[in-house]
């Protein structure tokens, strides 16, 4: 399914953000490890302050002027299917919580080269420079 | 079924109505409440009671009075989502498109705040021999706005905030086609605590409208219609010696010259013809292709017209909704069948779209007539709807000629990667909102809005800064001490 408005993109982008938020809610309640508890705590602050972010840049940001209908994105091509149950092992839960970091940078940086808003593009480009060092955290940690 | 309340001196309360009007959800055809043609009595309450309200009120220090309004902004910002599903629910916009008209009503309400800088005066020391003068702006009274379908939120606060935060008392006279948003919307004023009286909504049709017309004690109006209507608000207004601003309809051109950017400028281009079903009055509605860009345009244009997504507005994604009611769908019909009697060539019918699970919904899809020439009904009515008319001129003085021989001079669009014919366009063409590589030229609330020709009947348009001398008298002083 083709992303095609501004307000289809920035729900979609709180969807992620949201699944992402809740996966390390119920994962840090799994976690064995305390290191790893920490991670997904502040990996959970990480996503709800971005879906916050995301909410209020949708009604800041939206400019009735240029509603324009944006072209290159499909939801399909981000969206992570998880299994219903979290995972227990904590070397499988820092796996997931890498694939959701690394679906965020991309779609985060993917979608902010198509935003007709210059102020939602940059802010887009901030959240996925800041997965950088989580992501790179991530993957140290999985080793 | 759901029956919307007056609210009058702090009060919801209910309609004297013996008639009512039905509402409609667009989308579905299905009928969602229903709104009171509340009495010319009840008109008089609310004006009575907003006249009560009016001395302490205007006695209220400006700062304070702005105070109502941050706080009313942060109110809005929390009610922001809500808001914007009850729009699309009564009007059939889209989601996007709803969210932006609660945006800029509640950029009206932060401009509005900025009063302490908005309405000093002036003044200048010695205008005679020891005699100073100052200019001091100060609320007259009673105000009022009548409003229209097509932006139930946004169009009452292009004035409200300006008149109630300069020390006036207001009356909203929303449509009564979606009078859900206005009383969503009072809700949240309800919630903010202005002082009774001070802001009040009457819903209605007709009667209540002359009757703010005619009240001695309402000191202005303000309207947004269609340009007959507005043309009798200003007749009536005048005649009762009452300021008004009254805002009619429109016939937008735009313009696309063979230098323009035409992949760059395609997507607000579409969005110009077919935002809000076309149902606005900054739409494009007749699309002017100038020398050798015609071939490459109409192509462009009506691919990307055809892939744009029609449906239900609530779901996102859906890129056009449907139109208000089956009686303007009707009437929408009606002009495209006349287009091509008169000679127009039907080159994307919209007529008989069918939106999976909305059979009933009042959806034309994205229309377009090929070979329209200037004298047609169609190049020359407003049609308020997805309709666009192509017509090919020769040269830019032959498009900026089709501009003013229009009776309206609402807006108009250029498209164009050249300086000296952006100059030549704004110079010569009437309307008073031009776009340039901008498909919907629609000033901000720090700029006003309105139109020339029989698009406005007044002096002072709709917000901006100007506003503020529709709200408030200019009183001279001169003195000198003895």
């Amino acid at each position: 399914m083709e992303l095609g408005t501004f307000g289809a993109v920035m729900a979609f982008a709180s969807q992620a953000v949201t699944q992402s938020a809740e996966f390390y809610e119920t994962a840090r309640e799994r976690a064995k490890g305390p290191e790893l508890k920490d991670v997904l705590k502040s990996l959970q602050d990480g996503a709800n302050r971005d879906r916050a972010t995301m909410e209020q840049t949708r009604r800041e940001n939206v400019t009735e002027m240029i509603l324009e209908p944006i072209a290159g994105l499909r939801r399909e091509e981000y969206e992570v299917r998880l299994s219903e149950v979290a995972p227990e092992a904590d070397a499988e839960i820092l796996k997931t919580a890498l694939l959701l970091e690394e679906r965020d940078q991309r779609w985060f940086r993917d979608s902010s080269a198509k935003l007709p808003l210059p102020e939602v593009a940059r802010l887009f480009r901030k959240v996925a420079r800041r997965k950088e060092g989580t992501i790179l955290k991530l993957r140290a940690l999985t080793g | 079924m759901q029956t919307v309340r007056n609210f009058i001196n702090g009060e919801w309360v209910e309609a004297e109505a013996k008639e009512f009007g039905d509402v409609w959800c667009p989308a579905t055809g299905e009928k969602i409440a229903q709104a009171p043609f509340s009495t010319a009595a009840e008109m008089d309450r609310a004006v009575q009671a907003a006249k009560n309200a009016y001395w302490e009120w205007r006695c209220t220090p400006p700062l304070s009075r702005a105070r109502y309004f941050f706080r009313l902004k942060n109110l809005f910002e929390e009610a922001f989502e809500d808001i914007a599903k009850v729009l699309v629910t009564e009007e059939g916009k889209t989601l996007d498109e709803a969210r932006g008209e609660v945006r800029r009503m509640i950029e009206n309400v932060e401009h509005a705040t900025g009063v302490t800088t908005l309405m000093t005066g002036y003044n200048l020391e010695d205008i005679a021999q020891g005699i100073d003068c100052t200019a001091e702006r100060q609320p007259i009274g009673v105000f009022g706005a009548i409003v229209p379908f097509n932006f139930p939120a946004m169009v009452p606060w292009w004035f409200l905030p300006y008149a109630v935060v300069c020390g006036n008392t207001f009356i909203v006279k929303p449509s009564e086609q979606v009078p859900l948003t206005q009383t969503r919307i009072f809700e949240v004023v309800d919630e903010c605590g202005f002082p009774e009286g001070v802001v009040n909504m009457v819903h209605g049709a007709k009667e209540v409208v002359n009757a703010m017309l005619l009240h001695p004690d309402v000191q202005g109006v303000s309207f947004v219609g269609q340009s007959s209507t507005a043309r009798h608000v200003y007749k009536t207004c005048g005649e009762t010696g009452k300021r008004v601003q009254s805002l009619g309809g429109a016939k937008n051109f735009l313009v696309v010259m063979p230098d323009a950017n035409l992949e760059a400028g395609m997507p607000s281009i579409i969005t110009s013809f077919y935002g809000c079903a076309g149902e606005r009055c900054l739409s494009g509605s007749v699309l002017v292709a100038v020398g050798d860009v015609y071939g490459e345009l109409k192509e462009r244009f009506v691919a990307a017209a055809r892939a744009l997504k029609v449906g239900n507005g609530l779901e996102e994604g859906v890129q056009m909704g449907p139109v208000i009611s089956k009686k303007s769908k009707e009437r929408i019909l009606g002009t495209i069948e006349k287009g091509i009697q008169e000679g127009a060539k039907l080159i994307l019918d919209g007529r008989s779209i069918q939106v999976p699970g909305l059979p009933n919904g009042f959806f034309i899809g994205p229309t377009v007539l090929d070979e329209v020439r200037p004298e047609m009904t169609i190049a020359r009515e407003e049609v308020f709807g997805p309709v666009v008319s192509i017509i090919r001129v020769k040269d830019l003085d032959e498009a900026i000629r089709l501009a003013q021989s229009s009776e309206y001079g609402n807006a108009a669009c250029l498209y164009t990667s050249s300086g000296k014919t952006v100059r030549e366009f704004k110079y010569r063409v009437p309307a008073s909102m031009l776009g340039v590589n901008i498909g919907i030229a629609a000033p901000m609330a720090f700029f006003p809005f309105g139109g020339a020709k029989a698009s406005f009947f007044g002096d002072i348009k709709g917000h901006g800064r100007e506003i503020v001398q529709f709200f408030t008298d200019t009183k001279v002083v001169i003195q000198r001490w003895l």
